[in-house]
C-alpha cells in the first residue's frame, strides 16, 4: 500500500501531468487552427510560433515527472539486472540520489536563468511574450522531478535494509 | 589532461553510467555538464545547463516530435488499428500464415500513422496476437512477427528516428521521410515473403483462416480509408510542401481526433489516457535530446568529433570498410542499448566521419534507421520484444526471440542491399527539390 509520501507525488505528478497534456492539446489545436487560417483565409494567428515554442516547453517539463514515476526514461538494465537484489537497491539509490543531485542543479539553474531573463526583459520574437514567467515555470517544474527521484530514493534503501524473506 | 583525452574519459564515464542503470538521458546531461565544467570551467557550465534545456525544450523545430507521437497516440484511441487489421484480414486471412500476414500489412499501414515501433508492435499486438491464439496460430511465429512488423513503424514514414537524425544533421525531415518509402515497402513484402516461406515449409505454423466474401473484403477495405487519408493529409501535404514537418504533425493529430470523434470512439478517458502516453513518450525524447545537446556542447569542446574526422578521413582502408566498422558498431550497440539513445549518443561522432568520407547523409539515415530496426528486436535490450512479452505473458521470451531470427534475417538483406544499391533510398529523395 502506497504511503503518504507516495500519494503526495502522485498527486503532484498527476496535477502536472494534466497541465502538460493541456498545453500539448493546445499546440495541436494552435497550429490547426494557425494552419486552416492561413491556407483558406490568409490570416494565421499571429505569434503562434512563439505561443507553439512556450506550450511545449510547459508540456515537456510539466510531463516530465509524470515520465519518470512511470519509468519511462530509458535505462540499460541488462547489467543492474544481474546483480544481487541488495546490491542492486544501493546501486538504483546511488543512481536516484545522482539524479536527484542534478534535478536540484537544473531547478536551481533554471530559476537563475529566469532571473538573468527577467532583468534583460527578454521577450519571444513576435509576439513579445516574456520568458522569463516560463523558465521560472521550468525550475518549478523540476520539484516533482526531485520528489520522484527521492521517492525512488527512500524506496531503494528500504529495499536495501530489508531482510531476505 | 589535453581536451581529447577529457573527451575519451568522458565518453568512457558515460558509458560506465549507462551500465549502472541511470536513465540515458540523466547520463548524458551529468557527463555533459561534468566534462563542459572541466574543459570550460563551472561557471560556464552552470550557464550552459540551464540555457540548453531551455533552448531544447522552446525549440519550434523539436515540436515535430510531440507532434507525430501524439499523432499515432490519437490514432490508435481512435480505433484507426483496429479498422486496419481487420481490412487486412479480410483480404489474406483465408491464406496459409493468413493472420500473420495480415498483422505484417496492418503494421505497415499503422507504421504510415505513427513514428515508433514500440507503440506499432503494442498496437497491432494486442489486436492480432489474441486472434493469431484463437485460430492456432505458432506462438514463436506470431509474437516475433508482430515484434519484427513493429519496426516498421520507423522506417516508414512518420519516422521519429527519422525526425530526431534529422534534428542532429540539419538534413531535411521531408527528404528523410521520402527515402524511407521503398525500403518500408520492400521490407513489408520481404517480412510478408518470409511468414509465406515459413509456412510453407511448416504448415501447422498458421493454418488458413475462414475465407471472406468479396463484399466482406470491400466492405472492411473502407476501414483503411480514414488511415490513409490521414497519411495523404499529413505526409503527403508535408512532401508537396503544404506544411512544415510540425504542421504536418499537428494536422495529423488532430485529423487523428476529429476522426476519433466523428466515429465516436473517443471517450474522455482514452483521450486523455491516450494524451498522457503520447505526451510520456515525447518527454522521454525530449529529454535525451536535451541530454545529447548538453553531451554534444562537451564533446565539441573535447574537438574529438573533429580529431576522429580528420584521423578517419587519412586511414588507408577503404571507405566502404569504414563504413562496415560503423555499421558493425550499431549492430553491436543495438544489442545492448535502446535505438533512440545509441544515435543520439553516437551520430555527433559518426557524423562528421560518414560526411568525411563522401557518403550521402540521407542514405546514411535510411541505413541508420534499418540498424535501429535490428536494434529493437535483438536480445538483451530489444525493446519490442518486451513490449510483446507484456501482452503475451504466457509466451517465454526466448520463444519470442527465436521467432525473430528469421525477420531478423530479412531486415539484414534489405541492408546490405541498400548498403550496395544505395538508389533504394536516394532516387526517390533525389526527385524532390
Amino acid at each position: 500500500m502506497p504511503g503518504k509520501f507516495e500519494r503526495l507525488n502522485a498527486a503532484v505528478c498527476g496535477g502536472a501531468e494534466a497541465l502538460g497534456v493541456a498545453a500539448a492539446v493546445f499546440m495541436i489545436a494552435l497550429t490547426c487552427a494557425d494552419v486552416l487560417g492561413a491556407k483558406l483565409f490568409r490570416s494565421p494567428v499571429p505569434g503562434s510560433l512563439d505561443m507553439m515554442m512556450l506550450a511545449q516547453l510547459v508540456a515537456v517539463t510539466f510531463a516530465a515527472a509524470g515520465a519518470l514515476l512511470q519509468r519511462r526514461h530509458i535505462a540499460v538494465d541488462f547489467f543492474a539486472e544481474r546483480l544481487p537484489r541488495r546490491a542492486r537497491a544501493v546501486l538504483n539509490g546511488a543512481v536516484s540520489l545522482a539524479c536527484l543531485a542534478l534535478f536540484a542543479v537544473v531547478a536551481w539553474r533554471l530559476l537563475a536563468h529566469g532571473v538573468e531573463l527577467q532583468k534583460s526583459r527578454e521577450v519571444t520574437a513576435t509576439a513579445a511574450i516574456p520568458l522569463a514567467p516560463f523558465a521560472y515555470a521550468a525550475a518549478l517544474a523540476m520539484v516533482p522531478m526531485c520528489l520522484v527521484l527521492a521517492q525512488h530514493l527512500l524506496g531503494s534503501l528500504a529495499e536495501a535494509r530489508r531482510d531476505e524473506p | 589532461m589535453s581536451p581529447e583525452a577529457t573527451g575519451v574519459a568522458g565518453i568512457v564515464a558515460l558509458l560506465a553510467l549507462f551500465l549502472l542503470r541511470v536513465p540515458i538521458a540523466f547520463a548524458m546531461m551529468m557527463v555533459g555538464f561534468g566534462g563542459f565544467a572541466a574543459l570550460s570551467g563551472t561557471a560556464p557550465a552552470l550557464a550552459l545547463l540551464p540555457q540548453d534545456l531551455f533552448d531544447t525544450f522552446t525549440s519550434y523545430p523539436l515540436s515535430v516530435i510531440p507532434m507525430f507521437i501524439l499523432m499515432g497516440a490519437f490514432a490508435f484511441a481512435s480505433g484507426i488499428s483496429e479498422r486496419l487489421f481487420a481490412a487486412a484480414y479480410a483480404w489474406v486471412g483465408g491464406l496459409r500464415g493468413g493472420l500473420t500476414i495480415a498483422t505484417v500489412l496492418a503494421c505497415a499501414g499503422f507504421a504510415a500513422i505513427c513514428g515508433s515501433t514500440a507503440a506499432t508492435a503494442a498496437t497491432m499486438g494486442k489486436i492480432a496476437l489474441p486472434e493469431m491464439k484463437r485460430y492456432g496460430y505458432d506462438d514463436t511465429l506470431a509474437t516475433g512477427a508482430v515484434a519484427a512488423a513493429g519496426t516498421l513503424g520507423i522506417l516508414i514514414p512518420p519516422s521519429t528516428v527519422f525526425i530526431v537524425y534529422a534534428i542532429l544533421t540539419e538534413e531535411s525531415i521531408g527528404k528523410l521521410f521520402i527515402a524511407g518509402i521503398v525500403p518500408g515497402i520492400l521490407l513489408t513484402l520481404l517480412f510478408i515473403a518470409t511468414v509465406a516461406l515459413l509456412c510453407a515449409a511448416k504448415p501447422q505454423l498458421g493454418p488458413p483462416g475462414p475465407a471472406t466474401s468479396l463484399a466482406a473484403k470491400l466492405k472492411a477495405t473502407r476501414g483503411i480509408v480514414e488511415a490513409l487519408l490521414l497519411f495523404v493529409l499529413a505526409i503527403g501535404g508535408l512532401m508537396l510542401g503544404w506544411f512544415s514537418p510540425t504542421q504536418a504533425g499537428a494536422i495529423g493529430a488532430g485529423g487523428a481526433l476529429a476522426i476519433g470523434l466523428a466515429r465516436r470512439k473517443l471517450s474522455w478517458k482514452s483521450f486523455v489516457q491516450a494524451g498522457r502516453e503520447g505526451l510520456a513518450t515525447s518527454c522521454m525524447v525530449m529529454f535525451i535530446i536535451a541530454g545529447a545537446i548538453v553531451f554534444g556542447h562537451f564533446m565539441a569542446v573535447s574537438k574529438i568529433p573533429f580529431t576522429l574526422a580528420d584521423w578517419v578521413g587519412e586511414l588507408p582502408p577503404h571507405r566502404m570498410a569504414i563504413m562496415g566498422v560503423i555499421i558493425v558498431i550499431y549492430f553491436l550497440g543495438g544489442f545492448f542499448m535502446d535505438s533512440m539513445a545509441l544515435i543520439v549518443v553516437t551520430l555527433p561522432i559518426f557524423y562528421p566521419v560518414v560526411r568525411k568520407l563522401g557518403f550521402d547523409p540521407i542514405w546514411f539515415g535510411v541505413m541508420i534507421v534499418l540498424l535501429c530496426e535490428m536494434g529493437v528486436i535483438t536480445p538483451p535490450v530489444g525493446v519490442n520484444v518486451f513490449v510483446i512479452k507484456g501482452i503475451a505473458p504466457d509466451v517465454p521470451l526466448y520463444r519470442i526471440f527465436r521467432g525473430i531470427f528469421p525477420f531478423l534475417g530479412a531486415i539484414v538483406l534489405l541492408t546490405v542491399t541498400i548498403l550496395f544499391v544505395p538508389g533504394i533510398a536516394t532516387f526517390l529523395p533525389g526527385l524532390v527539390k
